[in-house]
């Protein structure tokens, strides 16, 4: 599904954030990218969206090179995609429900589909009591909760999310990662960057790893201790 | 969080195949955004009523000022049509000329194409009519014989052109028997060509007002789309098209045309009554009858529309530079 070919990323007066990176994430997989603040989990995750070109390598996704997918394709292979920002990205003057149904008016789902499907994205994730009010009206952990599930309300074939549980409390953070294994279990591919490592133990997925934008460990599901 | 079955979630189960629009319902779905921006975009127009109607005036000012002219142009027309139809050609012949003579000149003019009709007033009817006059009485009877000569009140056919007027009037002058020509007529051409002149600079004046309008729109539009460019970024990333993004401002062009087209015939039917009164009275003193000429209904259907369309392309035009800058 996802395959990343010597692929470097250089900021435009900046360092390089990735470094030859190559790893290969089958269809249907869950993996974490994990790394210290800065290794390059965003820069990688951004790539994937197409919201940051690599200087290097090759990007290959569902088989198809990310590099010919020319302006005019990336809204089409955006909406195959779920992504969960670091920073939320919701748009704060509408409403949670407003928010969550983006991607199936963009996709032009017929409304009554759309508002079955956003109602069951929200008591995913335990927000459905809050879907007329404002996102500044809610806590960080909640913002980020409607980001999630702006994300998977539209079935997308991967969902890639940065740091989905940066400000949740424990027990909710393992709910949303039980969500994301969810998901994974009817066929959608993961990837998720994170740095609570604890967490990431216990999900019992591949994880990868990154210092200062080069792949230093890769542990498959079976030997996360 | 409550547990959803997984095989009934209409979340779970086959994810989205290809992406795409769904292709069961392009149409439907193309209709309803259109439908969605069309609203959203004069919500918002309407929740900032203040810049709304300030940048609807400036557009619709610049679109009324063309419409009046136009109006004033068409009423300055029709008053000197008005006044042209009893515009006669006074024909002074010699003194020598007598009765018989003026008959067989007035013949000779009958016979031409160019001529409605002859009116022969002798030396005694103009004599009266300045008896008539105030003042003049007591002046005619000192008068031993009649001074006056026979005059034809020439008219030209109200279809005759200016060349052939003046063409006739030529010829008269060189007909035998004739002393004066006084062609009142002259300054109906110099009207005429003064129209042109006004008929021109409508057009002109038109077309760079126009050209405001594309402006005031394109630069709210711009304003606009500055100010919601992180919404605009946050779209983008969840795959919406830039014919997407860019739907809702197209329609606040439209709206903004449409309003300041309906405000500029509003702007423009006022000018027409404020304009009814005068310019009815001016036509009873010159013309005796004058309607006044109004801007006629197809115009005023014709501009809100033209705005909008106007509109529409000022913002599609900044929409599209402004959209390549942001993604
Ligand atoms: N837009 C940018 N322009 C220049 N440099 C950038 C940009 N974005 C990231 N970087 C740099 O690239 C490197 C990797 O950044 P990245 O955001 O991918 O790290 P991260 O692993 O996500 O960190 P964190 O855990 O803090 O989110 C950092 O050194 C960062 O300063
Ligand atoms: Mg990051």
């Amino acid at each position: 599904m996802i395959r990343f070919d010597q692929v470097s990323k250089r900021y435009e007066g900046g360092h390089e954030a990735l470094s030859q990176l190559s790893f290969e994430v089958g269809g249907g997989e869950m993996a974490f990218v994990t790394g210290h603040s800065g290794a390059g989990k965003s820069t990688l995750l951004k790539l994937l969206g197409l919201i940051e070109r690599p200087s290097h390598g090759v990007i290959t996704l569902d088989g198809q090179n990310l590099a010919k997918v020319g302006r005019g394709g990336i809204p089409k292979l955006r909406r195959r995609l779920g992504m969960v920002f670091q920073d939320h990205r919701l748009l704060m003057d509408r409403t949670v429900f407003a928010n969550v149904e983006l991607p199936l008016m963009i996709a032009g789902t017929a409304p009554n589909e759309r508002a079955k499907r956003v109602r069951a994205a929200l008591e995913k994730v335990g927000l459905l009591a809050y879907e007329r009010q404002l996102p500044a009206t809610l806590s960080a952990g909640e913002q980020q909760r409607v980001g999630i599930a702006r994300a998977i309300v539209a079935k997308p074939m991967l969902l890639v999310a940065d740091e989905p549980t940066g400000n949740l409390d424990p027990t909710l953070a393992v709910e949303i990662m039980g969500l994301f294994a969810e998901f994974q279990q009817v066929g959608t591919t993961v990837l998720v960057a994170s740095h609570d490592l604890p967490l990431i133990k216990r999900m019992k997925k591949r994880v990868i790893v990154l210092d200062h934008g080069r792949l230093v460990a890769d542990v498959a599901a079976e030997e996360v201790l | 969080m409550q547990e959803l079955p997984l095989n009934e979630s209409p979340l779970l189960g086959e994810s989205h195949p290809r992406g795409g629009r769904s292709r069961a319902r392009p149409v439907a779905s193309w209709r309803e955004h259109h439908g969605w921006s069309a609203l959203a975009s004069l919500r918002r127009l309407m929740s900032r009523p203040v810049g709304t109607l300030l940048t609807v005036a400036v557009m619709a000012i610049a679109l009324a000022l063309p419409l009046t002219f136009y109006l004033l142009l068409g009423n300055v027309q029709k008053m000197g049509e008005a006044l042209g139809q009893n515009q006669t050609v006074s024909v002074f012949l010699q003194p020598t000329q007598g009765g018989s003579a003026a008959e067989l000149t007035a013949k000779k003019l009958r016979d031409r194409a160019e001529v409605a009709s002859v009116t022969v007033r002798t030396p005694q009817q103009g004599l009266d009519e300045l008896a008539r006059m105030q003042g003049f009485s007591g002046a005619l009877h000192t008068l031993d014989s009649n001074p006056l000569p026979y005059v034809l009140e020439v008219l030209p056919r109200p279809d005759a052109g200016a060349d052939a007027v003046e063409r006739l009037v030529a010829d008269m002058r060189g007909m035998q028997g004739v002393d004066q020509v006084q062609d009142g007529g002259a300054w109906r051409q110099r009207l005429e060509a003064l129209l042109g002149v006004g008929r021109r600079a409508v057009l002109v004046l038109a077309a760079l007002l126009v050209i405001a309008v594309l402006l005031v729109v394109g630069n709210t539009v711009r304003v606009d789309i500055a100010g919601r460019s992180e919404e605009i970024g946050v779209l983008m990333l969840v795959g919406a098209s830039r014919a997407f993004v860019r739907r809702p401002y197209l329609y606040a062009g439209i709206w903004y045309g449409l309003f300041s087209g309906l405000l500029a015939v509003g702007f423009a039917v006022l000018v027409e009554l404020a304009l009814a009164e005068p310019v009815a009275r001016l036509g009873q003193v010159y013309a005796g009858k004058l309607q006044v000429d109004v801007l006629p209904p197809w115009l005023l259907a014709a501009v809100p529309v033209a705005a909008a369309v106007l509109g529409w392309l000022g913002a599609r035009l900044v929409s599209a530079w402004q959209l390549r800058k942001v993604a």
